[in-house]
């Protein structure tokens, strides 16, 4: 670590902790030869950044081990949101030696009064599991802090541990900002390789699986005598409702596994959830089902088998996954995969030759993400204030905001001071002040609101599930409970339980003898196919087709594909397959790119737009990995719409942003930003009854800033967001470029296929249209009530 | 404007969010939120000041057209404390002499008695019947025998469905069997979904119609 700053990347379980934590020690041994061993109250030397709490009780005994076999007397401590305030005025005090943190509080730190002189002899920040934080806008929080303590500290030493990534070095730039450009960086990669087997777990005839459907309850059976011959298991699910289900069918199936099988997603209560790994840890469970929740912490709670129910989506997850079993180095890692629709079996096959070719996925770090710099510069009001200069200069050193222009900054500072455009006389916006060119918050009511709602991790406005005699089980949505009558029973971290009352954000139940009940699902993004997999699934479909695959999956979906082929088609590489066919519902329009569900959302916007250039009409949009329909309630015009050159990328752009402001994905991606920006209201705990009177909604925000200022730099990124991570305009281009290459092969089954099944059944659509509101309405119903 | 009949009386329902009663010659407005934008800048949340603005143009558009009588405001009409906008209310009291400007207050309404008397403003209690009609700011659970609630509060809209699992979002009036609550006039103030029966009648408003849905 001499002097430098650098990226340590390693496999599971290779010691890396304590391969960064012991450099920092020795160099205070050679500093204070004499005395190192007595030498109490350095003042904080080092900072440990973990992405999840449950970590930092391993970080801190591991650092205490290291440090007792030095013989220094230091002091590790834990912050977080957990950490008492009577412990953390205690840390302010006397800080200790080191301290393991996570980004939020590392910001609440700089938003206290006198922070520069807490930093004063930091000399090291490692920051643990990068490669998580950066796929996130906590990564933007971590890098602004970054390019502050690198001013206050001189000297400071960044380290960076990450998982394997496709692209570990743009990581370590966004990491190290501009230190990076100066070439004074290690990365240090280890060059061990874990052997994974993946084995599809199949029905004993593939027509039992069912063409559509997301649970892979079918196969319970299959799962049990997994479970019960191994020592633990890990079951991960992709939603939490799946997880909630997934437990109860298990133990409805083998009952021997009440007292030592558990529940873990993020919805648990964090005690619950700290509990559960614990008991994992110490060989107390046998089987965990849980969800991406578990998927840090790779280290430290090795597993004897791992089962993933349904597509993992992604090469990197699935390997992260499977390399929590088999953790003796040379050991071999094995994963089941337990298919929960037909065509999923697809997916197996083309995760395993992804894996056999190392394809790992790359973690595209966030740029200019205005919400996050507009909190920051706000922290820094709050705390001391500052000299806007001096900050500029700092926020353009990190990789997210390396492109900030000088006018974009100065309408940042005009955001915040002036609320935006104040064009009226009287006036009365206030947050934060500025004299001269020093910015500060001087009120007390605005600093303390600010410091209770930092953080980039928004939730859904969740109630609080408490027992009536106490003791909190999780977090639950609003809408769920609303469905609910007091006496109703409904199923939550695997307990059966009787809602007896609401109480403002509380909703307070008893445990339940019946064994029936609503079981919750909580909103959220369903994750869209890495492109990486995409391009494997493209080649599983031309071994499907060619009947040239060997593997099991793509033999077990033999008989599926011999429908597809009787109904439709299955296309070749050169072909580009849509289907149409009218039903009950209306007339199905299904497209078959194999691009993943991002960028089919956008391609289905896109298509849905240029055929309503031709005619008046209206769309309702689903998609899934494989595809997209567009349905309608009246006929295409297909035909047309491919003479017109449908799949142009001439005004591309211009098509993509008329299509997306109609679809409304820009609203979505601005829920987050606002809710960061702070420009949502939450309330304060204990609050008073005028406080309602601030509360709002981003779509209201969404809504204004649309109407009356269009400049507005946050509803821009909302829009860029939606270019990068939802449209991937990129990959959008590379498949329009793809499809003019390919035959287009149009086919008129005379009902679903097995290929649109899946997609036709899903009910979460995206919408356009370009009928008049009034000719809409009149061939609208008005949905009733009982 | 489409005209109903409710209670032998006689309503035009006004595409601005706004019902006029022929027989009284008056102009029912609910949920205005005057001031609202300005209440949210000075707590610091960046609302753009011109936020409200279209509620000025309609309301002045809707008093030079219709020319009521009498302009009865359902509750709601000012969002919370005292700000400048206030004034602009006043003045707006002012250019209008022949019309007599009430209120009848909602939860949001806390100022003072003296300000509603400097703008001009004439203030009911919670309740206000003019027979057949029962006139309040929230939706009544109890309505007196022989009357029908007039009200806002709610913010009404609903859910349209139609074929191809198409479905929209309109804001509306409601009228049930004993109650009607009319939508939100107030710009910057958002929408909430109501329950419809068998036997509700229900009006949306799609840009510049009113439209009658079953």
């Amino acid at each position: 670590m001499e002097g430098h700053h650098g990226m340590l990347n390693a496999p599971t379980g290779s010691g890396k902790t304590y391969a960064l934590l012991i450099p920092i020690l020795l160099q205070f041994i050679q500093e204070n030869p004499e005395d190192y061993t007595e030498k109490t109250g350095n003042g904080l030397q080092a900072i440990w950044i973990t992405p999840i709490r449950a970590l930092a009780k391993e970080i801190q005994s591991a650092a205490q081990r290291a440090i007792e076999g030095l013989g220094l007397s230091w002091e590790v401590a834990i912050r977080s949101g957990d950490t008492s305030s009577s412990e953390r005025a205690k840390q302010k005090r006397k800080p200790p030696e080191i301290l393991v943190t996570t980004p939020e509080s590392l910001h609440l730190l700089l938003a206290s009064k006198g922070y520069p002189k807490y930093f004063k002899h930091l000399k090291s920040v490692i920051i643990d599991e990068w490669h998580e934080l950066m796929g996130s806008k906590r990564g933007v929080q971590m890098e602004l802090a970054l390019s502050r303590l690198k001013v206050i500290c001189p000297g400071l030493r960044v380290w960076g541990i990450s998982a394997t990534i496709g692209n570990l070095d743009e990581a370590l730039h966004a990491l190290l900002g501009n230190s990076y450009e100066t070439g004074h960086y290690k990365l240090i990669q280890s060059s061990i390789h874990k052997k994974i087997e993946v084995r599809s777990i199949l029905p004993d005839e593939v027509e039992q699986l069912p063409w559509a459907g997301h649970l892979g309850i079918k196969l319970l059976e299959k799962i049990v005598p997994i479970v019960q011959q191994s020592r633990s298991t890990l079951i991960f699910t992709n939603t939490r409702a799946q997880c909630e289900i997934w437990y109860q069918q298990l133990l409805e199936a083998a009952p021997d596994l009440a007292g030592i099988m558990a529940m873990h997603h993020g919805s648990i209560a964090r005690d619950l959830r700290d509990w559960v790994e614990n008991a994992l840890h110490e060989e107390v469970l046998k089987a965990v089902v849980c969800t991406s929740s578990l998927d840090l912490g790779v280290d430290f709670r090795p597993v004897e088998t791992i089962i993933q129910i349904g597509s993992p989506k992604g090469v990197s997850r699935f390997i992260q996954r499977a390399g929590r079993s088999g953790h003796q180095p040379g050991a071999l890692s094995r994963i089941y995969f337990v298919p929960t629709h037909a065509l999923e079996l697809l997916e197996a096959a083309a995760l395993r030759q992804a894996i056999d070719e190392q394809q790992l996925e790359s973690r595209v770090p966030f740029i200019r993400s205005f919400d996050v710099l507009v909190q920051y510069l706000i922290t820094l009001a709050v705390s001391d204030g500052f000299r806007e200069q001096e900050i500029y200069e700092e926020v353009r050193s990190t990789f997210c905001y390396n492109s900030i222009s000088r006018k974009e900054w100065k309408w940042l500072l005009a955001f915040i001071t002036d609320g935006g455009s104040s064009l009226s006389a009287y006036d009365e916006y206030k947050k934060v002040e500025r004299a001269g060119d020093f910015y500060q918050v001087t009120s007390r009511r605005i600093a303390t609101r600010h410091r209770l709602q930092m953080g980039t991790i928004v939730s859904e406005s969740n109630l609080t599930v408490k027992y009536v005699s106490g003791g909190r089980i999780g977090t639950i949505e609003e809408w769920f409970i609303a469905q609910l009558k007091p006496g109703d029973t409904f199923w939550f971290a695997g307990r059966s339980l009787e809602l007896v009352r609401m109480k403002g954000m509380m909703v307070q139940v008893r445990k339940s003898k019946k064994k029936t009940g609503k079981i919750p699902s909580w909103q959220g993004g369903r994750m869209p196919l890495s492109s990486n997999l995409t391009h494997y699934l493209r080649l599983k479909m031309r071994e499907l087709r060619n009947g040239t695959g060997e593997e099991i999956e793509l033999k077990a979906l033999e008989p599926i594909a011999e429908l597809q082929r009787n109904r439709s088609h299955i296309p070749g590489d050169d072909e580009f397959l849509i289907e149409y066919f009218k039903s009950r519902e209306g007339y199905h329009l299904v497209f078959y790119p194999f691009e993943g569900r991002f960028v089919h959302e956008g391609l289905g916007s896109l298509f849905a737009y240029r055929i309503s250039q031709l005619t008046p009409i209206s769309f309702s949009i689903a998609m899934n990995d494989y595809g997209f329909e567009l349905l309608s309630d009246v006929e295409i015009p297909i035909e047309a719409a491919l003479e017109q050159d449908l799949f142009s990328t001439q005004h591309l752009y211009r098509d993509i942003q008329a299509s997306i402001n109609e679809a409304e994905l820009a609203k979505r991606r601005f829920r987050d930003i606002a809710s960061i920006a702070g420009l949502i209201f939450k309330g304060f705990p204990g609050k008073e009854k005028k406080d309602r009177h601030l509360q709002s909604s981003s779509q209201l925000f969404f809504e204004v800033f649309t109407d009356y200022e269009p400049d507005n730099l946050l509803l821009q990124q909302a829009h860029e967001e939606v270019m990068i991570f939802q449209l991937e305009e990129i990959r959008m281009r590379e498949a329009l470029g793809r499809i003019q290459q390919q035959k287009v092969r149009l086919s008129y089954p005379s009902k679903a296929t097995p290929f649109s099944f899946p997609i036709i059944v899903d009910r979460l659509r995206g919408r356009l249209t370009s009928e008049k509101l009034e000719d809409r309405i009149k061939k609208m119903k008005l949905q009733l009530v009982r | 404007m489409h005209q109903i009949k409710l209670c032998q009386q006689t309503f035009y329902l006004h595409p601005f969010h706004a019902i006029y009663w022929e027989e009284q010659q008056m102009l029912l407005l609910a949920d205005l939120h005057l001031g609202k934008a300005a209440h949210f800048r000075k707590g610091g949340f960046p609302v753009p000041a011109t936020a409200g603005d279209s509620n000025w143009d309609r309301l002045q558009t809707l008093l030079f057209d219709i020319k009521p009588a009498r302009v009865l405001f359902l509750g709601d009409l000012f969002h919370s404390e005292y700000n400048p906008v206030w004034e602009e209310l006043g003045d707006l009291i002012q250019q209008f002499k022949e019309i007599s400007f009430e209120l009848v207050p909602g939860n949001h309404d806390i100022l003072e008695d003296p300000y509603y008397q400097a703008a001009g403003l004439y203030l009911h209690p919670l309740t206000l019947e003019i027979p057949p009609f029962y006139l309040t700011h929230h939706p009544q659970d109890e309505i007196p025998e022989g009357l029908y609630n007039l009200c806002g509060h709610i913010h009404p809209s609903v859910k349209l469905r139609g074929g191809a699992r198409q479905s929209l979002r309109l804001p509306c009036f409601y009228f049930g069997e004993q109650q009607g609550i009319l939508p939100a006039f107030g710009a910057f103030t958002g929408t909430a979904n109501i329950a419809v029966r068998a036997g509700d009648r229900v009006f949306v408003i799609a840009s510049n119609e009113v439209v009658e849905v079953s």
